[in-house]
């Protein structure tokens, strides 16, 4: 467990320059630290942030040169395809994931005795992966995406708002127990990582990729039963 | 005209359909480049950001929660944040937020019992912060629009780092509190 270094009094003096987005890396990891810990902080800096958002509202507005539109919905049209084959991937990869205890399974029940062939049919029928959108803790901001299998296989893919780097993939239980069950790398905005968590994740667990400071900078909570 | 409401454009962004997302881009283009543009300075390197922050929308719809906030605000948000990547390395300027946020004198002479009236958080807002001291709402401005630390604000108004953090910190508690109290949460 990270102790912080801070306490609530200086994490509420730098609160409004972490909801305002303008503080230095080491500064919001210490700030991001304490608050992740601290109920009462996190609503406070959740309150700041609200305002804060709505300051970008105040710039004036202007017309965009001619032909934007049609230039905003060609990129999407393009992106529409790339992102199709990219969760077709990630989403492939937790199925392949799960297949492979599956066929574990199969394996060690068959070198069993017989009676136990319909536990390892009965692994192998198809489940849905449950997705967990994942979202920056510095604001209410869409990292990427979770995706969880049969409530141990795990897909995380992000691609906006990380910061370079190696991060521990972590699994926090509803009770409030943490495990890292691997480790992923951000470069250039996007970061994709497959595994398997060993404790159940279950609806209420949080998947979080936490950074060197020990800091989620982002997080997402299994909505649904698995 | 759309006339259905920006989370109902926005669902359907994530599902993937085309009219929505010409809608979408139509209602918030010129908010959308405006800011950039504001940050920024220079009309191709907004028309990038303003293409980008669309595109980072749509791929992100899917995760909007409305709970969480208004359409226009998260927009805006990655919007801001894009522009201010952009612009990293740059040299703190000066500026006079009521030139920059068209603050007419009318607004600074409003009572505060007239903000009720006030449509929406973007009125809300701008009526606040033309109660607040000048040097505390360019404060906010210039961190919270610009994307300045408080360290640049701190050179910028020629002041101490100490007392820029204060009139940031001050400016924000005192927004926060007059959107609040206009919306009616007490």
């Amino acid at each position: 467990m990270n102790i912080s270094a801070l306490s609530c009094a200086e994490a509420r003096e730098l609160a409004p320059e972490l909801a305002l987005g303008i503080l230095s890396g080491a500064e919001r990891a210490e700030v991001l630290l304490h608050v992740n810990g601290c109920a009462r902080c996190q609503a406070y800096v959740a309150e700041l942030t609200e305002a804060a958002d709505v300051i970008p509202q105040l710039a004036p507005e202007a017309e965009p040169p001619a032909g934007f539109e049609a230039r905003v919905l060609r990129r999407l049209d393009e992106g529409e395809r790339r992102t199709r084959r990219r969760w077709i991937g990630a989403v492939a990869a937790v199925a392949a994931a799960a297949m492979i205890v599956s066929i574990t399974v199969v394996r060690v029940v068959e070198s069993g005795d017989s009676s136990s062939k319909p536990v390892a049919a009965n692994t192998t029928q198809a489940e849905k992966p449950v997705p967990v959108p994942m979202e920056l803790t510095s604001a209410p901001l869409p990292a990427g995406w979770a995706y969880v299998y049969d409530g141990h296989a795990v897909a995380v893919s992000v691609s906006y708002g990380m910061t370079p780097g190696g991060y521990a993939v972590q699994v926090k239980s509803p009770d409030g127990r943490a495990e890292n069950i691997g480790t992923m790398t951000v470069s250039d905005n996007h970061g994709s990582w497959t595994g398997r968590s060993s404790r159940p994740i279950t609806a209420g667990s949080t998947i979080s990729l936490v950074d060197a400071t020990g800091a989620a900078v982002c997080h997402g909570t299994v909505p649904t039963a698995l | 005209m759309w006339t259905v409401s920006d989370e109902t454009l926005v669902a359907g962004l994530a599902a993937g359909d085309r009219d929505a997302a010409a809608a979408f881009v139509q209602r918030f283009e010129r908010r959308v480049f405006g800011l950039a543009r504001t940050i920024v300075i220079d009309d191709r390197a907004a028309e990038d950001i303003a293409q980008e922050a669309f595109v980072r929308a749509w791929k992100h719809a899917g995760a909007f929660d409305p709970r969480r906030g208004s359409v226009v605000g998260w927009l805006l948000t990655i919007t801001r944040n894009l522009a201010i990547d952009a612009v990293r390395v740059r040299v703190p300027v000066a500026i006079d937020p009521a030139s920059l946020l068209g603050f007419d004198v009318e607004s600074r002479e409003r009572s505060p019992g007239e903000h009720a009236e006030l449509s929406d958080d973007r009125d809300r807002l701008r009526a606040a912060l033309a109660q607040l001291p000048e040097e505390q709402s360019r404060a906010v401005v210039l961190a919270g629009l610009l994307g300045y630390t408080a360290r640049e604000v701190g050179e910028i108004e020629d002041i101490p780092l100490g007392t820029a953090k204060t009139r940031i910190r001050t400016a924000l508690l005192r927004l926060r509190a007059a959107l609040v109290s206009e919306s009616g949460q007490t």
